[in-house]
């Protein structure tokens, strides 16, 4: 686009070029600056049915339960969650913003990495005091939901975003009450409740960005 | 209403587009030179001189980081750009409800 290399020849411009412009320019910025949390939502939604699913499918009918490889178990969640702070940094590098949003979603990964980290830790903790297996089973399954819910109630907390609040407390809750299912049906609970959650928040922002 | 009582320092399209552009960022966010050129699709030689029309009217801010190959300049709507843009719209906005009613007489 040429339009005049610094001269005011847009003086000719009338109200409804100028009107035209903002919305096409505003439209086009959004798109490009503004991050989609919808995509992130829906990935996070399938990753997390996908993987719980799997899980659910290799443990079930295990007798005695042994469940998952919990060293690479942590593995498989640690480096998913490094995969998508990848891609998105970089998503938003080529865009070439900086500042407080950047910032912003940095501090959260921060927070899930170290919230997952710190629930990987303690499960090693209870498999060194002896722990049954099942029992250690139930809390790996849970413990990362619960991790997840709480950053997300934190968001809520300093952003006021009630989508948000409202995933947050839906995952606590899914954690909580999926512990009951035991060490082999938890997967199948988390897989329902989570994965599908994040993809109503995902269809609930479409909505609201609509309206 | 005329279009005189648009602001003129807004009122061309390559501004105006660099302004609608940067008031697409959260507050605290500024953009690079590069991702600007990119949305507004402008030679690096207009756009230096539009934002330089800009930042004279205290809208926009630049900063340069770094030096030689890894200079990375940024741009940002300061406060008063932001208002102008609010004003510049709303004014506008009036342009266009003023030019769709009906005449009395006509």
């Amino acid at each position: 686009m040429n339009d005049g290399s610094g001269t005011d020849q847009g003086m000719n411009m009338n109200a409804a070029d100028a009107a035209a412009i903002i919305a096409d320019a505003s439209a086009r910025a959004r798109h490009i600056l503004r991050p989609d949390h919808r995509v992130t939502l829906l990935v996070w939604g399938l990753i997390w049915f996908v993987g719980d699913g799997l899980m659910w499918l290799a443990v079930r009918g295990q007798h005695p339960y042994h469940g998952p490889n919990p060293g690479g178990y942590a593995a498989t969640v640690l480096l998913t969650v490094l995969v998508a702070l990848a891609s998105v940094s970089q998503a938003r590098a080529e865009s070439g913003v900086r500042g407080l949003s950047v910032l912003r979603r940095w501090t959260f990964f921060l927070s899930v990495l170290i919230g997952l980290g710190g629930a990987f830790a303690i499960e090693g903790a209870l498999v060194r005091a002896g722990a049954a297996r099942p029992a250690v089973g139930v809390f790996e399954a849970v413990a990362p939901i619960a991790v997840i819910g709480l950053i997300y109630l934190a968001r809520f907390a300093a952003e006021q975003d009630w989508a948000m609040a409202g995933l947050g407390l839906w995952l606590v809750i899914a954690a909580g009450a999926g512990a009951y299912a035991g060490p082999q049906n938890v997967w199948a609970v988390a897989a329902l409740a989570v994965g599908p959650a994040f993809l109503v928040v995902s269809a609930i922002e479409q909505r609201l960005q609509r309206a | 209403m005329s279009l005189d009582e648009l602001d003129p320092v807004i009122h061309t399209p390559a501004r105006l587009r660099i302004m609608v552009t940067l008031a697409a960022l959260r507050d605290g966010d500024d953009l690079s030179f590069t991702g600007l050129q990119d949305l507004t699709e402008l030679t690096p030689g207009n756009l230096i001189t539009h934002l330089r029309k800009l930042e004279e009217a205290g809208y926009v801010a630049t900063q340069k980081n770094g030096s030689g190959v890894t200079a990375r300049t940024s741009v940002a709507l300061t406060d008063d750009g932001r208002k102008a843009l609010e004003n510049y719209t709303t004014v506008l906005r009036q342009l266009l409800d003023s030019a769709s009613q009906p005449r009395i007489g006509s």
